[in-house]
C-alpha cells in the first residue's frame, strides 16, 4: 500500500524545486467513489494529495490543456518543469504523447504510481448507492470499502473498472522515479468483450449504434477528458469547412463518434476516460476497442508502449494487409 | 415502386492514375455503369476519411477510393498511408454496422481503362446489394 506521508513528502520536495512549476495528481473527491484532480503550484497543498483505488482520473489529459499564451516583450517564457503522478495505464498516455511529439520529455517529472486497481463509480453506484465512503483500499485480492463505520469486502471484479480486470501494465512505463515499489502483473487482454460484439448481424449492430448514437447530446466530454484528443481546433469545432453540423441528431452523432474513434485508432491507450465521464452512458470504448484489436491485428501495433514508436497513421508497411482492395 | 434502386457512388480518383485510367475507358468508349459521381484529388493519400463520412451523409450510398497500384505512386508512398487509413475506416464503419460494400478501394493504373470499368460494375453491384445508404444520411431540416 501506499505509505501517503511518504507520497506527500516527495510531492512537496519536488513541487519546491525551483525548476518545477506544477504538480498534476489526486484529492480526496467530494462525493461518491471518484478522487479529484488537484494542480499542485505551492508545497503548502501538498498535503492534500492522496492515492487510492479512487483516483481513477487520468492526469495526463491536463498536461496539453494549458494554453500557450504569446509572452510579452521583455518577459522570458516559463520554461520550468511539470510534475504528474500516473497510474500504468495513465503512463501510457504520456508514452503516447512523446510519440507524436507533443512536448519534450525534459519539460515533464513523471511519478509513477504502480497501481493494482481503481473503482469503477457505475458498478460502485449500482452497489451501495449515492454514498459517500470513508476509506477504500486493496487487501490483497479483496476491496475493502469503510462506509459509515461499517466494512464491507468485494471481490475486485464486483467494483473495480473493467479495463482493470485486463490491465497488462499496472507499472508505469515511463517514468522518473516510482513511489512505491512495482505490483505483480495479473491481466491478460483477449479482446472477448470485441469477439462477442462482432457475432452481431450489421442490422443489429446499426440498431444498437443507432440507439446509442441518439441519446449524445454531444456534450464533447469525452473529447476533452481525452489525452490524447489535444488538437489546437477540433475537427468539430471547425466551421470552414464544416464538417459535422452542431445539430444533435442520429446523422450528426454517429458521423462524430466514428470519426473520432477513427482519430483515435492506433493512439487510444484505453484508460476507458471517455466512458467513465460519459453522462448519457454511451459504451464509447466498444469502439475504441475494436480498432485497438484490428490495429494490433493488422499492423502489430501498440500504441502508448515504445517511446520510440513511429505513430501508426504517419507510417507504413509495404506489406500491408489489402483484401478488400479490389 | 418498381423501379430498381440506382445508387449514387461517390469515387475519389487519383490525378495520375485512376483518373487517367478513366479518361482512358472514356476515349477508348469503353461503357461503364453512370452510377459514379468522379471527384479528382491529386493523390488517394489526400482523401480523408472524413470526406467518406461526408458522402455518406449528404446522400452517397456508397464511396470508392482509387489510387495508383502500390509502389507506383507519383508521390511515392502515399496511397500507402491511404491504405492504412482506409482499412481502419472500413473495419471501423463495419463494426458500427454500415454494410461493408459501401466502401470500395481499388488501384487502377493509367493504362487499365478496362480495369476500370470492371471495378465500376463490381462497386455498383456490392452497393446495390447493400441498398438506400438510410442510416445516417443528413435528413433535410424543416425550419
Amino acid at each position: 500500500m501506499v505509505d501517503l506521508k511518504e507520497l506527500q513528502d516527495k510531492a512537496k520536495e519536488v513541487i519546491s524545486r525551483d525548476d518545477v512549476r506544477r504538480l498534476i495528481g489526486w484529492q480526496r473527491g467530494t462525493y461518491g467513489f471518484e478522487s479529484a484532480p488537484i494542480v499542485v503550484t505551492d508545497a503548502s497543498d501538498a498535503d492534500k494529495l492522496i492515492f487510492d483505488p479512487t483516483c481513477v482520473q487520468n492526469p495526463a489529459s491536463f498536461i496539453t490543456l494549458e494554453e500557450k499564451r504569446p509572452v510579452p516583450r521583455g518577459q522570458e517564457p516559463d520554461t520550468r518543469k511539470v510534475a504528474v503522478m500516473v497510474k500504468g495505464c495513465d503512463s501510457r498516455a504520456i508514452v503516447q504523447q512523446l510519440v507524436e511529439k507533443a512536448y519534450p520529455r525534459e519539460n515533464m517529472i513523471v511519478m509513477g504510481m504502480p497501481c493494482r486497481g481503481v473503482i469503477d463509480r457505475r458498478k460502485a453506484a449500482a452497489l451501495f448507492g449515492d454514498v459517500t465512503p470513508d476509506e477504500v483500499k486493496l487487501d490483497g485480492d479483496k476491496v475493502v470499502v469503510s462506509l459509515n463505520s461499517e466494512t464491507k469486502e468485494l471481490a475486485r471484479g464486483d467494483i473495480l473498472a473493467d479495463k482493470c480486470m485486463r490491465c497488462r501494465y499496472p507499472n508505469p512505463l515511463v517514468s522518473d522515479e516510482l513511489m512505491t515499489e512495482e505490483v505483480e502483473k495479473w491481466g491478460a487482454d483477449e479482446f472477448a468483450d470485441v469477439d462477442e460484439f462482432e457475432k452481431m448481424s450489421p442490422a443489429d449492430k446499426w440498431k444498437f449504434w443507432e440507439e446509442q448514437f441518439s441519446k449524445c447530446i454531444r456534450c464533447y466530454s469525452c473529447r476533452n477528458v481525452c489525452p490524447m484528443c489535444y488538437c489546437v481546433e477540433c475537427v468539430v469545432a471547425k466551421l470552414k469547412p464544416q464538417w459535422t453540423r452542431r445539430s444533435t441528431d442520429i446523422s450528426e452523432n454517429a458521423a462524430y463518434h466514428v470519426q473520432r474513434a477513427w482519430h483515435l485508432s492506433g493512439r487510444c491507450i484505453e484508460c476507458m476516460e471517455c466512458q467513465r465521464v460519459c453522462p448519457v452512458d454511451i459504451p464509447i470504448m466498444t469502439l475504441n476497442r475494436k480498432m485497438t484489436r484490428d490495429v494490433k491485428e493488422m499492423f502489430d501495433y501498440e500504441p502508448g508502449v515504445d517511446v520510440e514508436a513511429e505513430p501508426l497513421l504517419a507510417c507504413y508497411n509495404p506489406q500491408d494487409p489489402e483484401d478488400y482492395i479490389m | 415502386m418498381s423501379e430498381e434502386f440506382e445508387p449514387n457512388i461517390v469515387a475519389f480518383l487519383c490525378n495520375w492514375c485512376s483518373y487517367a485510367g478513366a479518361d482512358l475507358a472514356g476515349t477508348s468508349r469503353t461503357q461503364y455503369l453512370p452510377n459514379i459521381k468522379i471527384i479528382r484529388v491529386m493523390c488517394s493519400g489526400r482523401v480523408n476519411p472524413l470526406f467518406l463520412l461526408n458522402a455518406l451523409q449528404q446522400g452517397a450510398d456508397g464511396v470508392l477510393i482509387s489510387g495508383c497500384h502500390p509502389g507506383d505512386c507519383h508521390y511515392l508512398e502515399g496511397n500507402f498511408y491511404a491504405r492504412r487509413r482506409f482499412m481502419l475506416m472500413h473495419k471501423l464503419l463495419e463494426h458500427v454496422g454500415v454494410d461493408p460494400g459501401r466502401v470500395n478501394m481499388s488501384w487502377v493504373s493509367a493504362s487499365e481503362g478496362v480495369k476500370f470499368k470492371d471495378v465500376i460494375e463490381e462497386v455498383v453491384t456490392s452497393v446495390k446489394e447493400a441498398g438506400p445508404m438510410d442510416q445516417f444520411r443528413r435528413r433535410q431540416l424543416n425550419w
